[in-house]
């Protein structure tokens, strides 16, 4: 106990160093200037603006990302509540209260307590962050490239079974997403593989490329298609900003359960922050004594969702910081800045760089009271930015994008790669298949690989070493499962279909 | 037998019917992009005694992908499904041509007959914005030309003077 009030001072000490704050301060600012443009996600986001991060310090950069993170899901929060467009996955549900308090006047209230939700939830999972940082980390020590490839591959059905497709079609997707993290050189040999003997993919192809295309362009080519159709953006002032005493009382327990539910999902692999969303909403309404409440604009239903995803969104650095291995793809952006500054994200950052581990996790709840602070009094200027018109906004999007992929390498044919990305996105898009677990994938590819192939060598091509490793056989024993429960229900329809030809 | 197919009555074969497009046809594109990366990646070493060479991998992958991808396709014949949406070609077209013009012209271009000297960032920037322009139906003239300077100034104030990047600003600096 004493060790851990000692490990978040010296967390809080690195993070308090006004430079620190005043990045702290500014990625959360401009995270939720960007992540309030509708049609742009939280990924999308921290991807535009990794570039600008490239410039600070390794602590600073990484503080500034974090910040970034919280605001960008914060501004997708907003953009739920006030346009009823969701940003990405987690702020669906938002929309469902969230948009109907916003059209009873109650905007306010609502943006409010999701500031309030999240901040508390913040605090929580920041506390569980780092106590749970050292017990995690000594388990990371029994991993072998066994137990590192089966948890990987848990992380990825996890990715799987969340996926709004068929889960056919999401396997279909990670595959594609394994083999486009295979071009380029090969860890072990350094032969060009599918590289078509171009010179610019013997390094590989670059994740933020991926990520601009698929989340960026092929949204904005996506958009441009759907007719202009009259965006429901609430009009006039947004009085009341502060709830009122009832507010907080009817919301206090579901933000509390909300926080309960992100933390513990957040930890585990593959996409914790939209399920725990969706759980929160879902129990909320199951307990409540008024269930017919809840999509009418119920508070509950934005408090209980808004905690989830942020404690998930917090928790979701555990795997990253204990096991080096990204949950999702935002952290797998992270994994790319940690990079790009000569970190190797695992257990090793935690003894060899405290200062930068504790203090990433101290300006977590930095981040958090940033965004109480700077989003309760900008409302109005949000509010004023999602009056842009389209026809403005994409172009705008279009060129920082450029320019910020440009900026990572000076290399033109990183911008093309992207564009090419982009229409592979639009194309994805109208087969039904989801870019999300093509992503993660793409960002896990590389690592499973190594671990594959250094298990397999351990155990002299005997390939039953994952089922005998009792963690291992665990971790494979729970993927297993995941899937079977997630197919049942759709060999079930497809079979009733069948049957009622 | 599975009940999907249907026998023509003159028992000719099979004759298939696509009956979800969106299945089938995305199965197959999955399943040509495994074809290209197993060829791709015909002539790396494979397992060599118990160590993976570099070509496993792929290889193991992209037939996993083969599979899935035919599993794909194959739902695509038994069940229904929607058809595939129509592709717009203005938005994606403009677009693109936005991003490979920006591309082309901040280091220059050297594509056989067509060469661009290094124009640098900010006609680079106000270029592709205008031809993004033309993506959407709405555009107007004045309108965009003040946004296409407004943004081209932020950009190179953000990159250039805030972030320190080092950028060619114009063609002849």
């Amino acid at each position: 106990m004493s060790e851990l009030l000692a490990n978040l001072a010296l967390g809080f000490s690195v993070a308090a160093n006004p430079y620190n704050i005043g990045f702290c301060l500014l990625g959360a600012l401009v995270g939720t200037l960007v992540g309030v443009l509708p049609g742009i996600g939280t990924v999308a986001t921290v991807a535009m603006l990794l570039p600008i991060t490239f410039g600070l310090p390794p602590v600073g950069a990484l503080i500034m990302l974090a910040g970034i993170y919280y605001g960008a899901q914060y501004g997708g929060s907003t953009t739920s509540v006030l346009v009823n467009i969701p940003g990405e996955a987690t702020s669906v549900i938002t929309c469902l209260d969230g948009h109907q308090m916003a059209r009873q006047g109650r905007a306010g209230a609502a943006l409010s307590i999701a500031a309030i939700g999240s901040f508390f939830a913040g605090c929580v999972s920041t506390v569980l962050v780092a106590a749970l940082g050292v017990p995690l980390t000594s388990i990371a020590l029994l991993f072998g490239p066994a137990e590192y490839f089966s948890l990987m591959l848990l992380g990825l059905i996890f990715a799987v079974v969340l996926a709004k497709g068929s889960v056919l079609r999401s396997i279909a997707m990670v595959l594609t997403g394994l083999l486009l993290s295979m071009v380029g050189s090969d860890l072990e040999t350094g032969a060009g593989r599918m590289t078509f003997d171009i010179a610019e993919l013997s390094d590989g192809i670059g994740f933020t490329n991926v990520a601009m295309g698929l989340f960026g362009f092929a949204e904005i080519i996506r958009n441009l298609e759907m007719s202009q159709e009259s965006r429901d953006i609430v009009k006039g002032k947004i009085s009341g900003l502060m709830p009122t005493r009832q507010d907080l009382i009817d919301s206090s327990g579901a933000i509390a359960r909300g926080t309960i539910m992100g933390s513990l999902l957040g930890i585990l692999p593959g996409g914790g922050a939209v399920v725990a969303s969706f759980a929160a909403y879902t129990f909320e309404k199951r307990i409540s004594k008024h269930p017919e409440r809840f999509g009418h604009g119920a508070i509950q239903g934005v408090a209980a969702p808004e905690s989830a995803n942020n404690a998930a969104a917090q928790t979701s650095f555990i795997p990253l910081l204990t096991l080096g291995i990204p949950p999702n793809a935002v952290m797998a952006l992270m994994v790319g800045a940690m990079t790009i500054h000569g970190i190797v994200p695992g257990p090793q950052v935690m003894t060899k760089q405290p200062e930068l581990f504790w203090g990433m996790i101290a300006s977590m709840w930095l981040g958090n009271l940033m965004l109480v602070v700077i989003n309760l009094p900008l409302v109005g200027v949000w509010v004023s930015l999602l009056r842009v018109p389209y026809r403005l906004l994409y172009p705008s999007i279009i060129v920082f994008c450029c320019i910020g992929i440009y900026s990572i390498n000076n290399s033109p044919t990183d911008v093309v790669i992207a564009a090419i990305f982009g229409l592979f996105g639009y194309w994805l898009n109208k087969h039904d298949f989801e870019p999300a677990p093509l992503v993660l994938a793409f960002v896990l590819g590389p690592l499973m690989e190594e671990n594959l192939r250094r298990a397999m060598l351990i155990a002299r091509g005997d390939a039953t070493v994952f089922l005998t490793r009792p963690i291992s056989a665990g971790l494979i024993a729970v993927a297993a499962g995941l899937l079977v429960i997630a197919a049942l229900p759709m060999i079930r329809k497809r079979r009733e279909e069948v049957f009622v030809e | 037998m599975s009940e999907g197919v249907r026998t023509p009555p003159n028992g000719g074969g099979f004759r298939f019917k696509v009956r979800a497009p969106r299945d089938f046809y995305g199965g197959l594109a999955l399943i040509a992009l495994a074809i290209v990366a197993i060829w791709t990646s015909g002539d790396l070493p494979g397992t060599h005694g118990f160590a993976f060479g570099p070509g496993t991998a792929p290889r193991l992958f992209a037939g996993l992908l083969a599979v899935v991808g035919a599993l794909v396709a194959l739902t695509g014949l038994f069940f229904d499904g929607p058809p595939i949406e129509s592709y717009a070609i203005r938005g994606p077209a403009w677009v693109l041509l936005a991003i490979l013009a920006f591309a082309g012209m901040i280091r220059g271009l050297n594509l056989g007959p067509l060469t661009i000297p290094p124009l640098g960032l900010v006609p680079s920037t106000f270029a592709a914005f205008m031809i993004s322009i033309f993506g959407s139906t709405e555009m107007r003239w004045l309108e965009s030309l003040i946004a296409a300077v407004a943004m081209t100034a932020f950009c190179v104030g953000l990159f250039v003077y805030l972030l320190q990047l080092p950028f060619q600003l114009w063609p002849w600096v």
